[in-house]
């Protein structure tokens, strides 16, 4: 029975494993519809491009660490399991990432003081990659005159990737500068220009100010972008490095990105040692550090 | 370039502009008229047909937000006033880059005294709030804060970082604010707006077509926000929003390269009447967006309010000045 088969499909937003069973699974005697619309067509805008429009995120913890990695518990005691920190299996070609020597030991040192370095603490602009395995929806929008809008609901992040050839950046930046071509079905971005204060997750992963990050946007099926982004930075790592993960389509009812506007969470961490004592104050509870 | 250099050269320019508009705008202040839609000119459609806003526009502007003094006589400013000394809209002259600049009364022109009908408690806040800005960051705006300059005041012309991207796709129009680097993206598709148990500093925005002009009808804001945060709007600049805010924007492209931008502002706890704002925005395409990654470099916040806890400390504060 078709009705049997579409939800196997529907699942398959958990995995693009199972996506791939999904469309070599028996075909079902064709309804109009099925015909209309096989499980891998993509969709196109009328032009012919595919149309990667919509609110995308990724699934698993690559932000907690693009290499691999054991579940372990989270900095705070209090918290306990809530904010203990998944395993996952890394999204790295070759599982780990090429450092030179004395980054391999920064990159390591970044980990132990984590809380004290990481950019995401302080509600920084996240920089590229990082934007894109942040857990948030970020929304695509694919103007009418060819540039692409990614607007992520982290901090407001957002960068406009301008379509044509690549062109100098005239500053660096967090965000760095986004130009982008078509390569058949593949939308390749390509950003440099960046600053050296971003890291690339939350176990200390960094670059320096040559970071040149490619990346590729490959839609497989109406709900599912392979994403790859190709990491060039020769003064912290020996060769160029690629990452590979899935972008899923929220289809929440009236999906739509929503505020997270969180200079407003960290004022208190960043600046209350200033803040003019009223007597009224409430006592912050002594958390329990564990960490590293 | 670094940023300090860029900017360095930003205020250079600025400067200049102003004192290139103020000479323009002495030779041609008779003669200014207010925009009309062109007669003959239909605006560009996009493939879906709707009408095509995009681009990159700018809004700078010497027109002051409010009549300074309503004893001001109207051609004081050689404006767009009716001959009675109500502001009906902003008139308009170029500058030497060929920008549109409106050069009128005040960018509010509703109610006609050009005057915005902010409560007296309203004012009282902000009064507080601008003199304690050492005490407690909640007492900066929003954009001192690195947070939002708002809707619809991330619109309201800056001074600098006056850029706005528009891009439209299927189902909806995205504005990028150069300014705290914000991405609205409104949708046109009908749908309702969000529970209201969803308070947002900007507010939730829903758009769609009356014919040439996008509305956007914006609700669901929180009660933290400002109406309008960047002194060139002058008293009612860190003037609170509540939570019963409702604004209605409209943009209309009236030629290739203007949209006349219109607002109206309702908040029955803040303000007596609604009011409405009108300015054009002007296409700019050679301008570019740069970065404004405000919160990253934030010193203002934190050594204002360490030389607040100096004085308190009872150091006196140095004054180069």
């Amino acid at each position: 029975m078709p009705r049997r088969l579409i939800p196997a499909c529907v699942l398959s937003l958990f995995a693009a494993v199972l996506a791939a069973s999904c469309q070599s699974a028996p075909t079902p005697p064709a309804s109009a519809a099925a015909a209309a619309a096989p499980a891998a067509a993509i969709l196109r805008l009328p032009d012919g491009k595919p149309n990667l429009n919509g609110i995308w995120q990724t699934i698993g913890s690559a932000h907690w660490d693009l290499e691999n990695h054991q579940a372990r518990g989270g900095p705070v005691l209090e918290l306990g399991a809530i904010a203990a920190v998944p395993a996952g299996m890394s999204v790295v070609e070759g599982d780990v990432i090429p450092y030179q020597d004395w980054a391999a030991a920064k990159k390591k040192d970044n980990y132990d003081r984590w809380l004290e370095r990481d950019p995401e603490v302080k509600c920084y602009l996240p920089g590229i990659p990082r934007a894109t395995y942040m857990p948030f929806p970020f929304q695509i929008l694919q103007s009418h005159d060819g540039d692409v809008l990614m607007a992520y609901e982290y901090a407001s992040a957002s960068r406009v990737v301008k379509m044509g050839p690549t062109e100098p950046p005239p500053v660096d930046s967090w965000m760095g500068q986004s130009t982008g071509k078509w390569e058949g079905d593949t939308l390749v971005v390509d950003t440099t220009g960046f600053n050296d204060r971003t890291w690339f997750d939350r176990a200390g992963n960094f670059h320096s100010e040559a970071l040149h990050v490619v990346e590729r946007f490959t839609p497989k099926t109406p709900d599912l972008i392979e994403y790859e982004a190709t990491i060039e930075d020769p003064k912290v790592f020996t060769r160029a490095w690629k990452i590979q993960l899935p972008l899923y389509r929220r289809h929440d009812r009236n999906a739509q990105l929503l505020e997270f506007k969180c200079v407003e969470f960290v004022e208190e961490l960043m600046y209350g040692h200033l803040r003019k004592k009223t007597g009224n104050e409430k006592p912050f509870a002594a958390a329990r550090m564990r960490w590293p | 370039m670094t940023i300090r250099t860029r900017l360095a050269i930003a205020t250079g320019a600025s400067a200049v502009l102003v004192a290139l508009v103020t000479v323009a705008g002495q030779n041609q202040s008779s003669d200014t008229k207010a925009a009309a839609p062109a007669a003959n000119w239909t605006p560009p459609r996009t493939p879906d047909g709707q009408p095509d806003i995009q681009g990159m526009w700018t809004n700078y502007t010497n027109t002051p937000f409010e009549v300074f003094d309503e004893s001001d006589k109207p051609d004081f400013y050689g404006g767009d006033v009716d001959g009675k000394g109500a502001g009906t809209g902003p008139g308009f002259i170029a500058d030497t880059f060929g920008r549109k600049l409106s050069k009128g009364r005040s960018l509010v022109v509703d109610p006609p005294s050009g005057r915005v009908p902010i409560m007296e408690w309203a004012e009282k806040q902000r009064d507080y709030r601008l003199l304690h800005i050492q005490d407690d960051w909640v007492n900066f705006t929003p954009w001192e804060r690195c947070i939002t300059r708002g809707v619809p005041g991330g619109i309201f012309p800056p001074g600098y970082g006056a850029g706005y991207q528009i891009l439209q796709g299927p189902g909806y129009v995205a504005i990028i604010y150069e300014m705290i680097h914000e991405a609205r993206i409104i949708p046109v598709d009908g749908r309702p707006h969000l529970h209201s148990s969803f308070k947002l500093w900007n507010g939730d925005s829903r758009g769609r077509w009356e014919g040439n002009t996008l509305v956007v009808d914006v609700t669901n804001y929180n009660d933290k926000g400002n109406v309008a945060t960047n002194i060139a709007t002058q008293r009612v600049r860190s003037i609170p929003q509540s939570e019963a805010l409702h604004v209605v924007e409209r943009f209309t492209r009236v030629d290739e390269k203007t949209i006349n931008y219109e607002v109206t502002i309702e908040d029955p706890k803040v303000f007596t009447a609604p009011w409405k704002v009108a300015m054009p925005l002007n296409l700019e395409p050679d301008y570019k967006i740069f970065e404004y990654a405000c919160h990253e470099g934030n010193h203002a916040v934190p050594n204002t309010l360490s030389a607040g806890r100096a004085q308190d400390r009872g150091g006196r504060a140095s004054r180069s000045q």
